[in-house]
């Protein structure tokens, strides 16, 4: 009797085990991306692919690339279908519409069981939504200044230093070089047109050292300051005064500098490997921003969505612990150029290759520690709004020649308004 | 053994049937992709939804989001900027078309060649036509620039999509370039089914070049240049690409139309009850201006 009660549990449980392995066998998590094929960080995505593929056999991940521009309509045509990717990657600054209307699972129970240490995590905080944690954060920068030495020894200018320095520095480099009466050569590079988002990363350069906020800790609107009003008034004098190439989009202007056309540029992580392509690579250097703080802030996070099965959940679960490990952490910083968020990745190896990472780390520091980022507490739900409605008026601003002044009132006006929807 | 039910569609009187049933899966298909989103939409119009879930349980009835549309400064804007461009671009498409329509419809050395280079900015893809024009029209490096300032005719660069004007002329100038070879074809295959008998008898009659192209070649082309030019006004109305791709809608909201506002409002705000309101006054807007043109047509023949 007892025999045969065994021979039937080795049975069923030989029939479980293999009806666990073909269904595993099959076993496809869609993720998709927009850093797919980027230089570095795409490079150590499919690292962390081929790494979750290697310990789950049977498990395979079927990544797709959508546009950044295309990005935020394909996530919410496919969550809003009911048929979102498994494992979920979104921008920073666009994961509170989905945590809002529930589609992210909360990460908290995930995260106790597993023991994630997520103390001193760069910008982990931002993916905490109504008191629960729907992400993990995976990237936190810090703008750093690059400058083309060259231009500025033909000008007897040093790296600046202040606001005031670097206008000097930007005016005295902008120049028509063939006397045709087209500018040929800028001071500094900022996207003026495209989305609000970058729009307003750009003005932060002047607004925070000036000392502006767009909201305080509480979330209050604070755009008619004095320190804010200052903060217009100088981005009006850069767009205004031609002393940045008008009407183009981020990459352009990034490649611009790269090639030798612009003097000096602040932007993130992501221009390092622009410069080693660019014409000017070997003219080129770089050092701290000439504004205290630096602008900086979340970029990209990883999440579940609520809608999948919960074997599913599991697996990007451990896709998700596999890329916050501090191996995978580590190799983040080599493969992404980019510090890494963990505070216990192993950076020797980055900074050895890349003698511009410890001014990374230091410039992703200055912000944290400023506690910067681009999207204004009190305004996640609202700032694709909120950003446009920034952009618009600041463009306002310079196309009108209005009093920065009277443009601060407007703007906190319409903030205020987009908080109370 | 005989069937129990059999279709005879070779019966006279069940011949339309076969008819039917050819149509069944296109019909079905229509309903599908075409009706059934469309009535969702009015549905969503009428709703206070954010993101929009089918499976979600339906939100109380509310006319809110027209309110908010028919009281908004933006909304207004965007039906003032949709109808300048209608009218601009239908326009130009209109004069452009029939001009080089007329022109390679005569014979002359080299004319198939002159025929394809009309064509030729149908067949470029739309968002390829934009890159060229959007580098043409580049504030700090474009080619626009450079020749007006050899030229003379400006001393400083024109940032012309920082300037709410420049940019609505560039915005004009893509879709115009882009839209009048096809008007261009239908002249042609218009021009070219209008007996020849009617010139000649006109040029018996004394009439001169005008006088044929007033009484004969454009009243022979009404019933082609009727649907051409719903058909062009329709292409403006909805068009998205060029606008979206060269200016975004901007400068402060120059060149933003209906069909950019209600992307914007769906997929950059994520309001689609909003949005969804938006489209449906526009589909409504398009019926309309059709429906007069299309009804007007025969009258004018």
């Amino acid at each position: 009797m007892l025999r045969r009660k065994l021979t039937i549990l080795a049975a069923t449980a030989a029939l479980a085990l293999s009806t666990n392995m073909a269904f595993a066998q099959n076993k496809v998590l869609k993720f998709v991306s927009w850093q797919k094929d980027e230089r570095g960080v795409g490079d150590w995505w499919a690292s962390v692919i081929k790494a979750f593929e290697e310990s789950h056999p049977g498990v395979k991940i079927e990544w797709t690339k959508v546009e950044r521009g295309a990005y935020a309509d394909t996530m919410t045509t496919l969550f809003a279908g009911g048929n979102p990717p498994d494992i979920v990657h979104l921008a920073s600054f666009e994961f509170q519409k989905f945590a809002d209307n529930g589609w992210l699972e909360p990460l908290d129970p995930y995260i106790k069981e597993s023991k994630l240490d997520l103390n001193g995590w760069a910008g982990q905080d931002t993916c905490v939504w109504n008191k629960q944690t729907v992400c993990t954060m995976m990237l936190y920068f810090g703008y750093f200044l690059a400058y083309n030495e060259d231009l500025l020894k033909k000008e007897g200018l040093s790296v600046p230093k202040t606001y005031a320095e670097f206008l000097e520095a930007a005016k005295k480099t902008t120049k028509d070089l063939n006397g045709d009466g087209i500018i040929d050569q800028f001071g500094t590079g900022h996207e003026t047109r495209g989305g609000g988002g970058q729009y307003i990363s750009e003005m932060m350069n002047y607004t925070l050292d000036a000392g502006g906020r767009w909201t305080d800790e509480n979330g209050k609107v604070t755009i008619n300051t004095p320190q804010m009003i200052e903060g217009l008034s100088r981005w009006k004098t850069i767009v205004k005064n031609n002393l940045t190439p008008r009407d183009m989009s981020a990459g352009e202007v990034r490649q611009l500098f790269a090639d030798g056309k612009i003097a000096l540029k602040m932007d993130g992580p992501w221009l390092w490997p622009i410069i080693q392509k660019g014409k000017a690579k070997d003219q080129i250097k770089t050092a701290m921003v000439p504004f205290n703080p630096p602008v900086g802030g979340s970029s990209n996070v990883l999440a579940i969505p609520t809608d999948i099965d919960k074997a599913n959940k599991k697996l990007v679960w451990e896709f998700i612990k596999l890329a916050t490990s501090d191996q995978l952490q580590s190799t983040y910083a080599t493969l992404g150029a980019s510090p890494p968020p963990s505070p216990r990745a192993d950076i020797k190896a980055a900074k050895a290759e890349n003698p511009n990472f410890e001014l990374l780390v230091q410039a992703t520091q200055a912000a944290a520690k400023a506690k910067v980022d681009r999207i204004p507490k009190g305004l996640e739900i609202n700032f694709n709004e909120f950003s446009k409605m920034i952009m618009e008026e600041a463009q306002r601003m310079i196309i009108q020649d209005l009093d920065p002044k009277a443009v601060a009132a407007t703007m906190q006006q319409k903030a205020e308004a987009l908080q109370q929807q | 053994m005989k069937p129990r039910f059999s279709l005879d569609l070779a019966r006279p009187s069940r011949r339309h049937w076969l008819g039917y049933l050819l149509l069944a899966p296109a019909v079905l298909l229509i309903g599908l992709i075409i009706v059934y989103p469309l009535i969702v939409s009015v549905d969503i119009s009428f709703q206070n939804v954010n993101i929009a879930r089918l499976d979600q349980p339906r939100r109380p009835f509310t006319t809110a989001n027209y309110e908010r549309l028919f009281t908004s400064a933006d909304f207004w804007n965007a039906a003032w900027v949709t109808l300048k461009l209608v009218i601009i671009v239908s326009v130009f498409c209109f004069l452009l078309g029939l001009g080089t329509a007329l022109l390679v419809n005569n014979k002359f050395k080299g004319r198939s060649l002159a025929r394809l280079l009309v064509a030729l900015p149908w067949a470029v893809p739309e968002v390829i036509a934009v890159v060229i024009f959007a580098w043409m029209f580049d504030s700090s490096f474009g080619l626009m620039n450079w020749i007006f300032i050899k030229l003379g005719f400006i001393d400083t660069t024109v940032n012309w999509f920082s300037s709410p004007a420049a940019a609505f002329m560039v915005v004009c100038m893509t879709m115009i370039w882009k839209g009048y070879p096809f008007v261009s074809i239908m002249m042609l295959a218009g021009l070219q089914s209008i007996p020849e008998d009617f010139y000649n008898a006109a040029r018996v009659d004394g009439a001169n070049t005008w006088q044929r192209l007033v009484n004969i070649t454009i009243p022979s082309l009404m019933p082609v240049l009727g649907v051409t030019l719903v058909l062009v006004m329709l292409w403006v109305f909805r068009d998205f690409s060029i606008i979206y791709v060269l200016t975004g809608g901007g400068p402060l909201k120059a060149t933003q139309t209906l069909s950019i506002m209600t992307y914007e409002q769906a997929f950059g705000f994520f309001k689609m009850g909003y949005a969804s309101a938006i489209g449906v006054v526009t589909l409504i807007i398009c019926v309309i201006a059709s429906r007069l043109m299309i009804g007007r047509a025969p009258d004018n023949i």
